[in-house]
């Protein structure tokens, strides 16, 4: 993921920034700071390497938080008072990048999305109702079962004993909660495997996974629609 | 987002909900969905086997309004059709009645794949030859 407001951005800078603008010191990949002279860098790195990890799924989520607030520390508007308008910018715009990065991969679901997103799965609502759509991307027996508890979610609404009611609702959200959990686990079990594929070059592996874990996804997000509804049925949280 | 007063009506007076026989041999059911959005929508036809024309049609859809408007909408223009022409009808059409934004075009979309289905489905039950293979991959049962 590359900043589009690179325009008045220096030449030398802008080329993969592989040296520094100032010190031409050669940089780490995606570095946000020159190790050699400390000068702020145009940011040029994604979620993962703006934190200076691999993409992977299972991250060390101690070590995100850490580096989190480590680096926007160092982004922090006071220690660029002094800093030309150019450098103020980088500041900002890694900041950005760096909250975006945070909020993506620090919740296990986003991070899913996000890291097969950039490999090529099609998962969004901007993918809904494509024409070359993958017919296992619907499997009818989980559209069967969808169906079948949205029928039972509606009748329970529509009874009229508000406490047998209530009650019957909470055991329901118990349910899609649970079935929410056992597809978490599974997406667990996958990114083992994704990340080993990762790893070792094994694309045949990986995106094996990778189709697994569209279809769980896809499964949760019929579960968490569900969970949604009862929740808002119920009135509380 | 605000929804046209076409889309409205159809949500607050929705046309033909209900559930058909699934298992009468002149029902089709088509049952399809979106998993970006977690819509599911059924639609059911009950077609007069001798003239193949759809003479009911039903629909119970969980989802958005649009997605609700556009199976509603779906089941007000096959009834009386024949099969045939039924499969004449593009989501583009529903696009255009409902005045659906582009980020609710999959809904239409959705309309178009449950017809389908549910006609691939009475097809299946016929042994009438298969015209749209894509049909049958989404058809329950």
């Amino acid at each position: 993921m590359t900043m589009s407001n690179a325009a008045n951005i220096p030449q030398s800078a802008t080329a993969a920034a592989t040296v520094c603008w100032s010190c031409s010191a050669s940089l780490k990949e995606s570095a946000l700071f020159c190790e050699q002279c400390g000068k702020i860098q145009p940011p040029s790195g994604g979620y993962f390497s703006v934190f200076g990890l691999e993409p992977r799924l299972n991250l060390d989520l101690g070590m995100l938080e850490h580096q989190f607030h480590k680096l926007s520390r160092k982004l922090h508007p006071d220690r660029f008072g002094r800093a030309s308008e150019q450098e103020k910018e980088w500041s900002l715009a890694s900041s950005s990048l760096l909250n975006d990065a945070y909020r993506t991969l620090k919740d296990p679901i986003s991070r899913t999305r996000h890291l097969l997103r950039m490999h090529g799965a099609e998962i969004g609502e901007e993918f809904a109702g494509k024409d070359k759509k993958d017919p296992s991307r619907a499997p009818a027996d989980l559209l069967e079962e969808v169906f079948e508890l949205n029928m039972q979610l509606e009748e329970l609404r529509m009874g009229d004993e508000d406490a047998g009611l209530k009650q019957s609702l909470s055991e329901a959200r118990k349910k899609f909660v649970a079935l929410q959990d056992e597809v978490d686990d599974q997406l667990r079990a996958e990114w083992a495997k994704w990340d080993e594929g990762a790893e070792f070059g094994n694309d045949a592996a990986r995106e094996a996974a990778q189709k697994t874990m569209v279809a769980l996804l896809d499964r949760r997000r019929y579960l968490s629609n569900l969970v949604r509804e009862v929740t808002e049925t119920l009135g509380d949280s | 987002m605000a929804y046209s007063d076409k889309v409205v009506d159809h949500y607050n007076n929705p046309r033909n909900v209900g559930t058909l026989d699934k298992s009468s041999a002149e029902v089709g059911t088509g049952l399809v969905g979106a998993p970006e959005c977690g819509d599911v929508m059924r639609l059911q036809i009950r077609v007069n086997p001798e003239t193949q024309v759809i003479e009911e049609a039903k629909f119970k859809t969980f989802g958005c309004g649009s997605a609700i408007a556009s199976s509603s909408l779906a089941t007000e223009w096959i009834k009386g059709r024949k099969i045939e022409d039924a499969l004449e009808i593009k989501n583009t059409d529903i696009v255009k009645e409902l005045s659906l934004p582009p980020v609710k075009i999959h809904c239409s979309v959705l309309a178009e794949d449950a017809i389908r289905a549910a006609i691939g489905d009475w097809k299946k039950k016929n042994g009438v030859a298969e015209t749209a293979p894509v049909a049958v991959a989404t058809a329950a049962n």
